[in-house]
């Protein structure tokens, strides 16, 4: 019973070491230089649209994470509180669709200065979401008065599909496209009690399209 | 006999336990920000009348699956189109009921009056979807100075949220938020564009160019627009 005991203490201090593999793609297309000030901003805007996919919230401030600290760190407005200067011009039924429709923006009253005062340089519109693609196995967890576990294995298949476009306020212009992918299984193992090994193909591709956006945008000149 | 009545109180206690959790209503008082529009003015100035019902509204509805359901939108309601017709139009002012009277009307241009036709919610236990939602039908409509209806329009805000496990009050909270905001998004934008409120606007800018000619033409068309020709604001 003593070793039993010592046994899972060991696995629950060895578990948050335990993680699957994941393997991510990120790829880029430039259409135009860029280059930022220390005074400029980026905005991140995730796609919303009425049907059933729209880029989780939790995705787009994992990135922020990413952009706001490092060696780096690129100044950030918020999207709602950029929806919320912008209105009514932002949101998910008028939010412009691509970076042509820009110029009408501009034309809007009080747009262009609005944008102006908080000094928005670069806006990124955010696309995507993870989703599992495969899964299997079985897990049963059972209690009585004599005691409980979980006995059995179970594991699902995770695919992360992101995309940035990101736009120049000042050109209002493209200036290209980031590109994540990743791929990860995860496994829950019944060995008494529940262990899980998570590959975190989400995590992945936001930190992999962060660094690459810092990349992109303090970039070539 | 023992384990009879063992299997008995497990049986009363489960369903005690399920017709508890029936029994749960989940409140919302929605709450959220009140962004300012940037959009072309309307030059007027409009008397906005807010009924009881649309400053007070609640929805309450019961599912088989996941209870009672009571939202309050009134407030947050309330504020997002106080602030919307502040943005709107030239000046505002809020009014009773229709009719106002003559003397009422004399610094007004006309009378804005929105409702609330339908609310309606929807999660994803119901609708085997991913995000819980939320629309909200308006019914919006404007009145000249003597009370001649301009013209009336439905617009429906539509708004959706992703929910946690345990927290889909917030959701539903943020799907209506979003729906109030669609809403008044698509008031914002396109009243102006409606072609009864242009030929209103013009109208009112050849009578107004009228009235600032030579003085015996002035005199003629102010006799025509006495206290005594002008109609109050019908009902709404």
């Amino acid at each position: 019973m003593v070793s039993l005991m010592r046994n899972l203490l060991i696995a629950l201090v060895l578990l948050p070491l335990l993680s699957g593999c994941v393997a991510s793609r990120i790829e880029q297309s430039r259409d135009s230089s860029t280059g930022i000030e220390a005074d400029e901003a980026i905005v991140l805007l995730g796609r919303a649209s009425y049907n059933d996919k729209q880029t989780e919230e939790g995705f787009t401030e994992c990135i922020a994470d990413v952009l706001a600290g490092g060696d780096n760190p690129i100044r950030l407005i918020g999207q709602n509180q950029f929806r919320d200067d912008l209105y009514p011009w932002f949101e998910p039924r008028t939010a412009p669709t691509s970076a042509d429709e820009l110029g009408q923006l501009f034309t809007e009253p009080g747009v262009k200065e609005r944008i102006a005062s908080v000094n928005v340089r670069y806006l990124a519109w955010i696309d995507g979401d993870t989703i599992t693609v495969d899964k299997g196995g079985s897990m049963s967890c059972t209690i009585s008065t004599f005691g409980g576990g979980c006995f059995g294995m179970s594991y699902w298949e995770e695919d992360a599909s992101y995309e940035a476009a990101i736009w120049d306020l000042k050109t209002m212009t493209s200036t290209g496209q980031i590109s994540a992918e990743a791929n990860g299984t995860s496994y829950l193992a019944g060995l008494i009690i529940p262990i899980p090994i998570l590959a975190r193909p989400g995590n992945a591709a936001c930190k992999g399209l962060a660094n690459q956006l810092r990349e992109f945008i303090v970039g070539e000149t | 006999m023992l384990q009879f009545r063992a299997l008995l109180r497990q049986s009363f206690y489960v369903t005690a336990m399920l017709l508890f959790l029936q029994s749960c209503t989940t409140s919302v008082v929605v709450e959220g920000t009140v962004p300012t529009p940037l959009v072309s003015v309307i030059p007027a100035r409009m008397g906005v009348y807010y009924s009881d019902e649309f400053r007070r509204f609640k929805h309450e509805e019961v599912f088989r699956d996941s209870g009672g359901w009571h939202i309050d939108l009134g407030k947050q309601n309330l504020r997002f189109f106080q602030n919307l017709t502040k943005s709107l139009f030239a000046e505002i002012q809020e009014v009773h009921q229709p009719p106002l009277t003559t003397e009422e009307m004399r610094d007004l241009d006309g009378v804005f009056i929105p409702s609330i036709e339908k609310y309606g919610f929807l999660t994803p236990s119901i609708s085997g979807l991913k995000f819980y939602s939320a629309s909200i039908e308006y019914r919006v409509a404007m009145y000249d100075k003597v009370g001649t209806k301009v013209g009336d329009w439905n617009i429906v805000g539509y708004g959706k949220s992703e929910g946690g496990l345990f927290s889909s009050d917030e959701a539903i909270n943020e799907a209506t938020v979003l729906a109030i905001r669609d809403g008044g998004a698509r008031i914002a934008i396109e009243l102006i564009d409606q072609p009864a409120v242009q030929a209103w606007l013009q109208s009112r800018h050849e009578s107004f160019e009228s009235s600032a000619g030579p003085p015996g033409v002035a005199e003629n068309i102010e006799s025509s627009e006495t206290p005594e020709n002008v109609d109050g604001v019908p009902d709404a």
